[in-house]
């Protein structure tokens, strides 16, 4: 799977489970926090969904790194291609 | 029924119900059920195991699972001091712990981590025996250890048991980190307590599916889980009640609980007490009953003070000065500002200490906090306060054209953060902070300039 397949299912994912968030642009470099209006629980929920989506595991000791949506597709990227 | 350790509960239901579940566990085809007399049996094997290492202080990253639970029961029933850690604290972070509260063993499902911190292991700790240390929040390297007992554990279960019965019939999911005292209390222990099953939930990727797993009757939750839950109306058909603790939670997060068909009561407490010191039963969720071994008193300035003999904790681990400043005569200073009523319910209004507590219940100590970020980001014009959504915010004296920069300099110290403390939304202003004439920050000019 490309970077760029991951990146958009990785979105698709995010609006799915934040309505709130249709109209605004996400991208790579959009950090996924409170300010996007992603609290722990909605990154919870998205990390589990792509986790079933692509099946393949995050180790939960690292979600609190993944700052950027980019970082996640980085984080999914390398566990999916390896 | 009133107990004094852990040992004497698991021996008497063993003895009273030895068949009933004690604990639910993921199984192969379905929940798994421990019985009391299983669970008491696997406690005596492990203590044995435990015996053998000679070890007398236990590190334990309290993952929730049924190996986790009964090692800490082992390990106190050998006389070891266990010291209780969130099962994502950062290495670095645990490794100043570890020292501080004199580990000389590590339990932790994770094997890597048991090597990576086996250097910061000492000689152990002498006397330690029936002592549980929790933190008195989200454990960084800088909390304080609060030194609790069996019997002060055991106490606040009973107090829990006596405002809101549990029966064999009820299944309790536990969800919450056991390494934090609500957890561990009205998450564990206030099932074992009244005899009933405690459903050991599977970890964070099952918040959404653990309720179609084991049918709770009984749950105990933080806001911000409760909101996840209201919102997807994930709570099972069984549910008759849920117990919310560890910070404030909105009225409409209440109500909307409440219209689930669920009986919904809001707790407050600390880690000091043990936990639980009163308890909505009633209509009003934020009109608390005091629980029977507590008592409650306003200060002249408005600060609630707890007396609680039973519960109360022996002191700061190794911090003799901060337990002298809280704990005065048998009388805790909560730092929490609250009222009762003509019914004698607690009500609390406010907090007294420069202290932020989060949705997800731990607390951001607000000078320790902003050093912090002021060391990462070199300045020391910035304050940190919540926004509507309970979101810690920066607000920061800079350039909004910065906010790229500002964010890379604190991304270090945001990842060794979890996710519910790390700053989310960065306010920019071309002002100082308000002080007060000691320097200290005027928080409420803060709140008032953001509409809050």
């Amino acid at each position: 799977m490309t970077r760029q397949e991951i990146l958009e299912k990785t979105k698709k994912v995010v609006y799915d489970c934040m309505p709130e968030l249709k109209g605004v642009e996400i991208d790579e470099d959009s950090v996924i926090n409170t300010d996007m209006g992603m609290d722990s629980m909605n990154f919870i929920l998205v990390v589990c969904k792509l986790e079933a989506l692509f099946d393949v595991k995050i180790p939960e000791r690292q979600w609190n790194k993944l700052s950027t949506l980019g970082e996640v597709v980085d984080a999914f990227e390398k566990r999916i291609n390896k | 029924m009133r107990f004094s350790s852990f040992r004497a509960l698991l021996e008497y239901w063993a003895g009273q119900t030895p068949y009933a579940p004690a604990l639910l566990c993921e199984g192969e085809t379905g929940p798994r059920a421990v019985s009391y007399r299983e669970l008491a049996a696997a406690v005596e094997r492990r203590a044995e195991e435990l015996r053998q290492t000679g070890k007398t202080c236990l590190a334990l990253f309290a993952d929730g699972g049924e190996a986790c639970v009964v090692t800490l029961f082992g390990a106190l029933r050998v006389g070891m001091q266990v010291v209780m850690l969130s099962d994502d604290l950062p290495d670095a972070a645990a490794g100043v712990l570890l020292a501080y509260t004199d580990a000389d063993m590590i339990w932790s499902l994770d094997g890597e981590r048991e090597a990576e911190l086996a250097p910061f292991l000492t000689a152990g700790v002498e006397n330690g025996r029936g002592r549980l240390l929790f933190f008195t929040s989200g454990t960084t390297e800088r909390s304080k250890a609060v030194v609790l007992t069996e019997q002060s554990l055991c106490s606040s279960a009973w107090n829990g048991s006596q405002m809101l019965p549990l029966t064999q019939a009820d299944t309790l999911l536990c969800l919450l980190p056991l390494g934090h005292v609500f957890g561990f209390v009205c998450g564990l222990l206030w099932g074992l307590a009244c005899g009933a099953a405690v459903a050991l939930g599977r970890g964070a990727r099952h918040y959404g599916d653990d309720w179609d797993y084991f049918r709770p009757t009984a749950v105990s939750v933080v806001p911000a889980l409760l909101g996840f839950l209201v919102k997807h109306r994930l709570f099972n058909r069984e549910l008759r009640c849920v117990l919310i603790g560890a910070g404030s939670c909105p009225s409409e997060l209440i109500e909307a609980a409440k219209a689930l068909g669920v009986r919904v009561s809001f707790g407050y407490g600390l880690t000091e007490t043990s936990s639980g010191v009163a308890i909505s039963t009633g209509g009003d969720p934020y009109a608390m009953d005091v629980c029977p071994d507590d008592t409650v008193t306003i200060a002249p300035d408005g600060e609630i003070l707890i007396q609680a003999p039973t519960c109360m904790m022996q002191g700061y681990y190794k911090r003799d000065a901060d337990t002298r400043a809280v704990l005065v005569d048998g009388v805790f200073h909560t730092g929490d500002l609250g009222l009762l009523d003509s019914d004698g319910r607690v009500h609390i209004t406010g907090r007294k200490k420069d202290m932020l507590v989060l949705p997800g219940g731990t607390k951001l100590f607000l000078p320790e906090y902003e050093a912090r970020l002021s060391a990462a980001l070199g300045t020391a014009e910035l304050a940190v306060f919540l926004e509507k959504n309970g979101a810690p915010a920066l607000l920061l004296q800079a350039d909004p054209a910065e906010e790229k920069a500002v964010r890379e300099k604190l991304r270090p110290l945001m990842e060794e953060l979890p996710r519910g403390e790390q700053i989310g939304k960065i306010y920019f202003t071309d002002k100082p902070m308000p002080r007060t004439a000691t320097g200290k920050i005027r928080r409420w000019e803060i709140q008032k300039e953001d509409g809050q």
